[in-house]
C-alpha cells in the first residue's frame, strides 16, 4: 500500500469547496431548525401547564389545534428517513404541486431541496429538545413567578426560557452535529457536498485512502468548529 | 378593619376527590392566622386556592375586592396582592439573590431598574442578607433561601402574605432565622398573613387566630392560646399532641 500525500494536496482545492458547501447547508439548516423547533416545541406544550396555566375561553381550542399540528409534524418527520424526506422533496413534491395548480415548470433546486430539509428535519428534533427541557423546569419556579403576579409571557421569558435553554445546550449540540452529518446524504440529489465531492474524485484517481481520510478529516474539523461553540455558550452561561 | 380574604361555601376537588368541602372563612386586614392540621387535610389547597394556583371548583373567593370566579380574568391582580413563601423556596436558580427580589418589581410592578434594585437591596437588608446579594441560591443556605423568598415575595408590595410551611424544609438551626423574619414582618409593617405552620411558638407569639383543619374542612378556630390550651375535638387534642413532641 503506497500513501501519496500529493494527492490529497491536488483534490483538497475541490474538496474545500465541498466542505464549504456542507458548512453552509448546515448553518442555515440549524438556524431555520432552531427556528421551526422552538416554535413546534413550544406549539406542543400550548395550553399545558408547562407553559404556566390553562388557557380559558377561545384559547383552549386554539391551543388543542396547535399542540396537535405540531405534534403531527415532529412525529411525521421523526418516523422517516431524512433520505426518503429529501428524495420527496426533491422528486415528489414537484409533482404534486403541477398536479395541484398546472404551473409548466416548477423544480425544487437541489440546494435548495438540500437545506429545507435539513430545517425541516432538524426542526423536528430540536422541537423534542425544546419541549423536554421546558417540561424539566420545576413547577414550584412557575407557581412562584405566577405568584409574583406575572404575565404568561414574562414567565416564559424570563422564567421558563432561561432555565429551559440552559438545559438544551448538550442535547443540542448532539443534533447539531448529526444535522452537519446528514447532509452527506444529499449525494443522492446531486448536491456537490463534501462527501459527493469525494465520490467523485475517488472517480477519477481511485485513491480510496488519500481520499476518504481528507473527507474523515474535514467532517472532523467541522464537527469540532460546532462542539467547540456550544462549549462555549455552555461555560458562558451561569452555572448553578 | 375591612376583611380581605373571603372565603364562601368554597370547595375544591382534584378530579373526582372533593379535599375542601364548603369552606367559610375570613382574614381581617392585619390578621395574622396560622393554620394548623394533619398532612393531606388541605392546608396547602386551601392557601393556594387564595392566590390563584388552584381555581377553586365551586363557591366564592373573593380577595381585595376581587370576586373569583366571576373575575377569573384579574387572578394576575389578585396575584400581585398576595404574595406567596413555599416550602420549598422556589427562588429562581439563575439569578442572584438581588435579581430574585427586583424580578417582581421590575416586571410585575413595572418599576425602573434603579429603583427596582433599590427596593430589593432595602428588602434583602431587612432580612439580614445585605451581604449575600450578588450569591446564586445554590450559594445559599436552606434558611438564607428562605430569607431571599421572603424579601421576593413582599418586593411586589402585597397586602397580603401566604406562608406555606416556610420552615418545614430547613435544618432546626436555620428555622428561628426564618421565624423572626416573619415576625418582624406581621409586627412592624402590620402585614396580613396566612400561615400554614407546625410551630406552635410562632403561632402563640404572632398568630391572632388560629386554624386546625382536618380532612378539608375547618374543625376548630380561635385564639391561639386558648385553642392550644382547650382544643374541644378529639381529633385537635390528638394532633397537639403529637406536634408537641417534636
Ligand atoms: N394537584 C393535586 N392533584 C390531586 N390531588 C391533590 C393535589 N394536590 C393535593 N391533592 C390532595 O389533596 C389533599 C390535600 O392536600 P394538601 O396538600 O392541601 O394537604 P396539606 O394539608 O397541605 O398536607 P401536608 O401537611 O402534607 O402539606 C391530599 O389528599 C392530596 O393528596
Ligand atoms: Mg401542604
Amino acid at each position: 500500500m503506497d500513501f501519496e500525500f500529493s494527492v490529497i494536496i491536488e483534490s483538497l482545492p475541490a474538496l474545500l469547496e465541498g466542505a464549504k458547501l456542507t458548512w453552509f447547508i448546515t448553518i442555515l439548516g440549524i438556524v431555520g431548525g432552531m427556528s421551526i423547533g422552538i416554535l413546534a416545541g413550544l406549539g406542543r406544550l400550548a395550553g399545558t401547564e408547562s407553559l404556566g396555566e390553562e388557557p380559558q375561553g377561545f384559547f383552549k381550542p386554539l391551543s388543542v389545534l396547535i399542540r396537535y399540528v405540531s405534534g403531527g409534524y415532529v412525529e411525521s418527520i421523526r418516523g422517516t428517513p431524512i433520505i426518503v424526506q429529501a428524495m420527496f422533496l426533491y422528486f415528489a413534491f414537484p409533482m404534486l404541486v403541477k398536479a395541484v395548480i398546472d404551473i409548466e415548470r416548477f423544480r425544487v433546486e437541489a440546494l435548495t431541496a438540500a437545506v429545507i430539509t435539513i430545517m425541516v428535519n432538524a426542526g423536528a428534533y430540536i422541537a423534542e429538545i425544546v419541549r423536554g427541557s421546558v417540561i424539566s423546569v420545576h413547577k414550584g419556579l412557575l407557581e412562584a413567578g405566577m405568584s409574583l403576579g406575572i404575565s404568561r409571557f414574562q414567565l416564559i421569558a424570563h422564567v421558563i426560557g432561561p432555565i429551559a435553554i440552559r438545559r438544551m445546550i448538550p442535547p443540542l449540540g448532539n443534533q447539531f452535529i448529526i444535522s452537519l452529518k446528514d447532509t452527506s446524504l444529499f449525494i443522492v440529489i446531486g448536491v456537490g457536498e463534501l462527501t459527493r465531492q469525494g465520490q467523485e474524485i475517488m472517480a477519477s484517481n481511485f485513491r480510496a485512502l488519500e481520499v476518504w481520510l481528507t473527507v474523515a478529516i474535514l467532517y472532523l474539523i467541522m464537527t469540532t468548529c460546532l462542539a467547540m461553540t456550544l462549549r462555549y455558550f455552555e461555560k458562558k452561561m451561569k452555572m448553578f | 378593619m375591612s376583611i380581605i380574604i373571603e372565603l364562601k361555601n368554597v370547595c375544591k376537588s382534584f378530579g373526582n376527590t372533593e379535599v375542601l368541602h364548603n369552606i367559610d372563612f375570613s382574614v381581617t386586614e392585619g390578621e395574622v392566622v396560622v393554620v394548623i392540621g394533619p398532612s393531606g387535610s388541605g392546608k396547602s389547597t386551601l392557601i393556594r386556592c387564595i392566590n390563584c394556583l388552584e381555581m377553586i371548583t365551586s363557591g366564592e373567593l373573593i380577595v381585595d375586592g376581587i370576586s373569583i370566579p366571576a373575575e377569573r380574568k384579574r387572578t394576575r391582580q389578585i396575584r400581585l396582592e398576595v404574595g406567596m413563601v413555599f416550602q420549598s423556596f422556589n427562588l429562581f436558580p439563575h439569578m442572584t439573590a438581588l435579581e430574585n427580589v427586583a424580578f417582581g418589581p421590575r416586571k410585575a410592578r413595572k418599576v425602573g431598574k434603579t429603583k427596582a434594585t433599590d427596593i430589593a437591596r432595602a428588602l434583602l437588608g431587612k432580612v439580614g442578607l445585605a451581604d449575600f446579594e450578588d450569591k446564586l441560591p445554590g450559594q445559599l443556605s436552606g434558611g438564607q433561601q428562605q430569607r431571599v423568598a421572603i424579601a421576593r415575595a413582599l418586593a411586589v408590595n402585597p397586602k397580603v402574605m401566604l406562608f406555606d410551611e416556610p420552615t418545614s424544609a430547613l435544618d432546626p438551626e436555620m428555622i428561628g432565622e426564618v421565624l423572626d423574619v416573619m415576625k418582624g414582618i406581621a409586627k412592624d409593617s402590620g402585614m396580613t398573613m396566612v400561615v400554614v405552620t407546625h410551630e406552635m411558638g410562632f403561632a402563640a407569639q404572632v398568630g391572632d387566630r388560629l386554624i386546625f383543619m382536618d380532612d378539608g374542612k375547618i374543625v376548630e378556630e380561635g385564639k391561639p392560646g386558648e385553642v392550644m390550651k382547650n382544643p374541644k375535638s378529639e381529633r385537635l387534642k390528638d394532633f397537639l399532641g403529637h406536634v408537641k413532641h417534636h
